[in-house]
């Protein structure tokens, strides 16, 4: 699987959860004046917004459509001065009515807009903490779960699963509120103006809730199943793409390419189930909607022929036309709730996700009383570890090593021996379930992990480099470390030379990975990054990958270089580097069996002498 | 190619997929046209209903009929609306389902150096993302347009209610065009930032948890979380800009439409009082006004799903007319004899990606021989597997089976007659009895148990509850190396081929097992040939004939016992697996 790239084929359903969404909330409440104000913003936008309706009425009952005035206008009695200033006075109190709604509308307008502004910078803001804290967790994490996690999965979570909780969650959280919001004013605005009226508007209600109860339904476990199969065809395809030669070489094109049709075609019919579901529901609401208007008008209507006139406040065009208006936006609340119900929940799986990794517990920890490690002398000690990655699979077995500050010793085993296990415990990359490591006579695990590490150099076998410049990869961020300090460390490892020679000299981009620079290159920058951090301990797992003669050379005389003054534990892979050693350890599967120098171990004609037949004997004409 | 794939015209790509789904467009369209004409009644009976009350001749009777007429109406647009979706919406899943195929379709046809070349993450974004966008282009973008052809009907009822009205309602429909437009080309240009620093937040994840250990080694926690803060924080003020004036769309839209419904209010309102224009009319064109602002401001939207699905179906265009670069061609013959397994490479060079691979190699084996390739790592020995398969073609010479040219064979027959244990065993996420009988369908369960005797993998599917159901994966049991690589033999001995080509595929297994693996294949079928690539001495020193590599030439050729007392490159091999042996054996 390409790295970066990963599809979730794990589809959960989480219904909602009181402890999940306080979790949640925790992220908001350090904003939560913000969040007060953005909701009283809403509150006033949405009040002020469905207060337009009722003015209308009046802008109609009033003065467009004024009782006195029509009244006149119908018995054609009265004098044109007198009509007239009717006129006169229903133009300027409809002008003024009008001005006031512009007003409403204008504020309203502004308050949404200032309203969704800080609702978008306050759940912006809140995905950036748990970005942040997910990114500090993942780097607080043992590279025993780093190994057993691909990448991708870890990605999807500081990335995808954190925006979708911003955009469901927060977004459309505020949505919801602002439809509850809408829903209550409506209400109160109808039941206060006109009981009877209202009872009538309400009764397609329950209608419109036992249709959206029912899409809910449908549309839930669609809409589940619709991720699941979708899951189930990117999958496959990805498989597919990646294991194209077995397909091709084994002629699997047909019979592959019928499972991939098949599962396409689930997903499709599941689509066109949901496309049902969609295309019933919304008519449907739409239905009820317009039943509520006609009811409205039928029997508003009948009050008005009924001779409940106007003037009796019981029914009038205006607030026909304005219940009209509020009807509208009494149904649409319910249709958004019904709708965003699914979005919701699946936001709250992916906030499940990314609690669930927050919450995985660091297994390589600092201790509450643990001490920096200041003034290493590079003592080194094993004492009767065991180790093993995977349960009771033992790569080290009972290991004892004593190593004097300022040592030298290799260590050197056939592959699988358990050789750079050793490094790992060294750094505390893991802990051991049995003995201990320490460095000075004190625990590993006694210490600050950093400032352990900040003792040992190590330089692996593959290098690993950041993009960015040759200087970034160099400093590694460490400020202290001036400019000139880090062109002597490169001169003196025979690394400047090379870096000179680029475009941009320490300014060149090394590309991800390094991968603008050779093998041997990215060895020397290993070394001057290591000799800049200047470590007391050195841990060298040398490569064993092979460069040109010109590039052993320089890298030989750097690693001579860079010993000086030094514990020196290295793993060796070139009879140079072993014929440097005071001690020479050598192991086999997982247990020290040799020890000694090199000649007294080729003397012994023991696997030492079978290792180095093996592996050194072609480098030069022997010892 | 596919025929309906116009290489770089996305429109007509569109035009040719959707062509068995024209009647469903046609009929929704139809529909749209006639149902907005219906639709059409609402202000229209309104407008009666309020100056019947005003003129005071309203009956009982008639507001039932009305109130009749309303209902009706809205209840038979709505089972329009209903056929309207299901027609168009489900045309663009079936479209979806069209192109999803032909796309997979035409990625199993691809050659090996398409692989090399296109990241797989590449291709799935494009079957996932980029098609997203074409069919919200075919689906909501057409409902969207279609929605507009309502409009002109709408502005017509509106001129019979009120020609002088109906000028003032149009004045800002200009504003607001320019409004979306803004918008849009805004949005458009600042979401590419944003997705542009959403990728600099990825590759700053994917870094550090790829140098987990350097980071971990140099104690930078700290300063890289501050560098990913930095990234993040960006990101942020990426999507705040964004917001800035996204969020004013809506707000700014809507003001600019009720400030116009106002604007009809006050000059309507007007009219009424001056007895220029009914109550009933005055209230049908406030109601048919808002029917008509929202679908044109909507057509922003739809552009925007245009534009971005014809990005979409360009990127999709882009891999549907890579040409494989190996297919049967005018060269393939469909009379060749079924392979009996002769090889022959004659001369071959090869080069990939401007670089040397093989230089001038020739060897023969006969059919039922055993040939093995020896050499160290990138000295060319998979390369040579990779042409003899047909997954390259050579840059020079010719590799014939039976005495013709690969190029020759249909590449099915060849294939077919081809077992191939990869180095890399791969292995689908599904039961242990499909990954066997990947290359024989048909396999009877007497011939799987007998495939995985032969590769001694039938133990560990006794082992299994489920045996050959158990499934494989994340989500199943994983199996060891060893295991993998036993199943991938068995997989390729279940195929019965002619030709059987180990590609260093023992390496994870012990000596011992793999010794009696090889003395198994032989004993089921003697008259097979054999290619056994491997490193080790203890797997090839059986085989007929030894090649030996070096930097993609042949320095070596001979059997076990010539090579040894030629003394060169082999002899050495030996020597140190002979070493390596004695290493293991002292535990």
């Amino acid at each position: 699987m390409s790295e970066g790239y990963h599809f979730e084929d794990e589809v959960q359903e989480r219904p909602y959860d009181g402890r999940l969404m306080r979790r949640l909330l925790g992220y908001l409440s350090p904003y939560r004046y913000r969040l007060v104000g953005a909701t009283l913003l809403l509150l006033a936008a949405t009040l002020f917004s469905n207060v337009t309706p009722l003015l209308n009425m009046r802008a109609i009952d009033w003065y467009i459509n004024s009782a006195d005035r029509t009244a006149l206008e119908k018995s054609g009695m009265g004098a044109a001065a007198q009509l007239n200033a009717l006129v006169e006075r229903d133009t300027q109190g409809l002008m003024g009515l009008l001005l006031l709604i512009a007003g409403l509308m204008t504020a309203e307008a502004a308050m949404r807009y200032m309203q969704g502004l800080i609702v978008t910078f306050v759940g912006q803001r809140a995905m950036l903490e748990m970005r942040l804290a997910l990114f500090g967790h993942l780097q607080r994490m043992s590279l025993r779960f780093l190994d057993k996690n691909p990448i991708g999965r870890l990605m999807t979570r500081v990335t995808n699963d954190v925006e979708n909780i911003q955009e469901r969650l927060v977004s459309d959280f505020i949505e919801v509120v602002s439809q509850i919001f809408t829903l209550v004013i409506v209400l109160g605005f109808i039941f206060w103006l006109n009981w009877r009226l209202a009872l009538i508007t309400l009764i397609p209600v329950p209608g419109v809730v036992i249709s959206s109860l029912l899409f809910k339904k449908y549309a839930r476990s669609s809409y589940l199943n619709i991720r699941k199969k979708i899951a189930a065809v990117n999958a496959y395809m990805q498989e597919n793409v990646s294991g194209m030669r077995v397909v091709q070489i084994f002629n699997r094109e047909d019979d592959n390419f019928s499972e991939y049709e098949r599962r396409n075609r689930v997903h499709r019919d599941e689509w066109l189930r949901q496309i049902r579901n969609f295309a019933i529901y919304f008519p449907v609401v739409e239905f009820w909607s317009s039943l509520a208007i006609a009811l409205i008008i039928l029997y508003g209507g009948l009050q008005i022929l009924g001779g409940h006139e106007v003037s009796a406040g019981v029914a009038s065009i205006g607030m026909l036309f304005a219940y009209v208006q509020w009807a509208d936006r009494l149904f649409g609340p319910i249709r958004t709730l019904a709708d965003k119900y699914n979005l919701i929940q699946d936001a709250m799986a992916s906030s499940e996700r990314v609690f669930a990794l927050l919450d995985t517990p660091e297994e390589v920890k600092d201790k509450p009383e643990a001490v920096a490690a200041t003034d290493v002398q590079g003592e080194v000690e094993f004492r009767s570890v065991w180790f093993a990655y995977e349960h009771e699979q033992w790569v080290l077995k009972d290991i004892n090593i004593t190593i004097a500050p300022g040592e030298r010793v290799a260590i050197v085993g056939h592959t699988g021996a358990g050789k750079s296990t050793l490094a790992n415990l060294l750094s505390r990359f893991y802990d051991v379930p049995r003995g201990a490591v320490l460095v000075d006579g004190v625990d590993v695990r006694d210490y600050e992990q950093r400032s352990l590490r900040g003792n040992i150099g190590m330089v692996l076998q593959d290098v690993f480099l950041f993009s960015g410049t040759v200087m970034r990869n160099l400093r590694l961020g460490n400020e202290d470390l001036s400019e000139a300090r880090i062109r002597e460390c490169a001169e003196y490892v025979n690394a400047a030379r090379f870096i000179e020679r680029l475009p941009g000299g320490y300014e060149y981009d090394v590309g991800e990975r390094g991968g603008n620079l050779s093998t041997g290159q990215r060895q020397l920058l290993a070394f001057a990054r290591t000799l800049a951090h200047d470590p007391r301990i050195l841990v060298l797992d040398e490569a064993t990958s092979s460069v040109d003669t010109e590039a052993e050379m320089l890298i030989q005389d750097a690693i001579g270089k860079l010993m000086q003054g030094r514990t020196c534990i290295m793993i060796a892979h070139r009879l140079s580097t072993v014929q440097r050693a005071d001690r020479i350890l050598v192991m086999h599967h997982g247990e020290i069996r040799e020890s000694g120098t090199h000649q007294e171990l080729l003397a012994k004609r023991g696997l030492y002498y079978t290792l180095y037949l093996l592996q050194y004997k072609d480098q030069n004409g022997g010892a | 190619m596919n025929p309906k794939v116009a290489p770089g015209r996305p429109f007509i790509t569109l035009l040719r997929y959707n062509r068995p789904y024209w009647s469903d467009y046609a009929i929704g369209m139809a529909i749209a046209l006639v149902f907005s004409l219906i639709g059409l009644a609402t202000p229209i009976v309104i407008s009666w209903v309020v100056d019947l009350f005003q003129g005071g001749q309203m009956t009982r009777n008639l507001l039932f009929v009305y109130f009749g007429a309303l209902v009706g109406v809205s209840a038979v647009t709505g089972i329009a609306r209903y056929f309207q979706r299901m027609l168009m919406i489900g045309a663009s899943r079936k479209f979806e389902y069209d192109i999803r195929n032909d796309y997979f379709r035409h990625v199993q046809r691809l050659s090996q150096d398409f692989f090399h070349r296109v990241k797989t993450g590449d291709i799935m974004a494009r079957a996932t993302n980029d098609l997203n966008y074409v069919r919200m282009f075919i689906g909501p973008g057409i409902m969207g347009t279609v929605d507009l052809v309502g409009v002109p009907y709408t502005i017509g009822v509106m001129v019979w209610f009120s020609p002088k009205l109906s000028l003032y309602a149009m004045a800002p429909l200009p504003l607001i065009s320019i409004l979306v437009y803004f918008f849009v080309m805004y949005v458009h240009r600042q979401s590419k930032v944003v997705q542009e620093q959403f990728s600099a937040v990825n590759s700053r994840v994917q870094e550090d948890l790829a140098g987990a250990r350097v980071v971990k080694a140099y104690g930078i926690e700290e300063r890289e979380l501050s560098a990913f803060r930095e990234e993040s924080t960006q990101y942020m003020r990426a999507n705040m800009r964004l917001a800035v004036v996204q969020a004013l769309a809506f707000p700014l839209i809507g003001l600019v439409v009720g400030l116009t419904i106002l604007f009809i209010l006050w000059q309507g309102g007007q009219m009424v009082i001056a007895k220029e224009l009914s109550l009933g009319r005055f209230t049908g064109f406030v109601v048919s006004i808002s029917m008509l602002m929202w679908p044109l401001a909507s057509f922003g939207w739809v552009l925007t799903l245009y534009q971005r699905g014809a990005v979409g179906m360009n990127r999709i265009l882009e891999i549907m007319t890579a040409e494989p670069s190996i297919v049967d061609g005018e060269r393939t013959r469909h009379d060749v004899a079924a392979v009996r397994g002769a090889i022959r490479f004659d001369g071959v060079s090869f080069s990939y990606g401007g670089e040397r691979v093989l230089e001038d190699i020739s060897f023969e084996a006969k059919a039922g021989e055993t040939l093995a390739i020896v050499g160290a790592t990138g000295s060319g020995k998979s390369s040579i597997v990779s042409l003899l398969t047909r997954e390259y073609d050579p840059t020079g010479g010719g590799v014939l089976v039976d005495g013709i040219d690969t190029r020759e064979y249909p590449l099915a027959q060849l294939r077919a007659a081809m077992g191939y244990v990869p180095q890399d065993t791969f292995l689908f996420s599904e039961t242990i009895r499909v990954n066997l009988s990947l290359g024989r369908p048909d396999a009877t369960e007497a011939q799987l148990d007998a495939a995985s005797e032969v590769a001694q993998f039938a133990e560990t599917v006794r082992q299994l509850p489920d045996g050959y159901d158990t499934l494989l994966g994340e989500r199943g049991v994983n199996l060891s190396g060893g295991q993998k690589q036993r199943l991938a033999i068995a997989r390729a001995v279940l195929r019965d081929p002619a030709i059987l080509i180990l590609d260093d595929a023992l390496s994870s297994v012990d000596t011992h097992t793999e010794e009696s693996i090889l003395q198994r294949l032989k004993e089921v079928a003697s008259s097979r040939t054999t290619v056994l690539i491997s490193h080790r001495v203890s797997t090839v020193c059986h085989a007929d004939a030894i090649v030996v590599l070096r930097e993609g030439r042949i320095v070596e050729r001979g059997t076990h016992e010539e090579l040894l007392a030629l003394g060169g490159v082999y002899g050495d091999l030996h020597q140190r697996q002979l070493l390596e042996e004695q290493l293991e054996e002292t535990a």
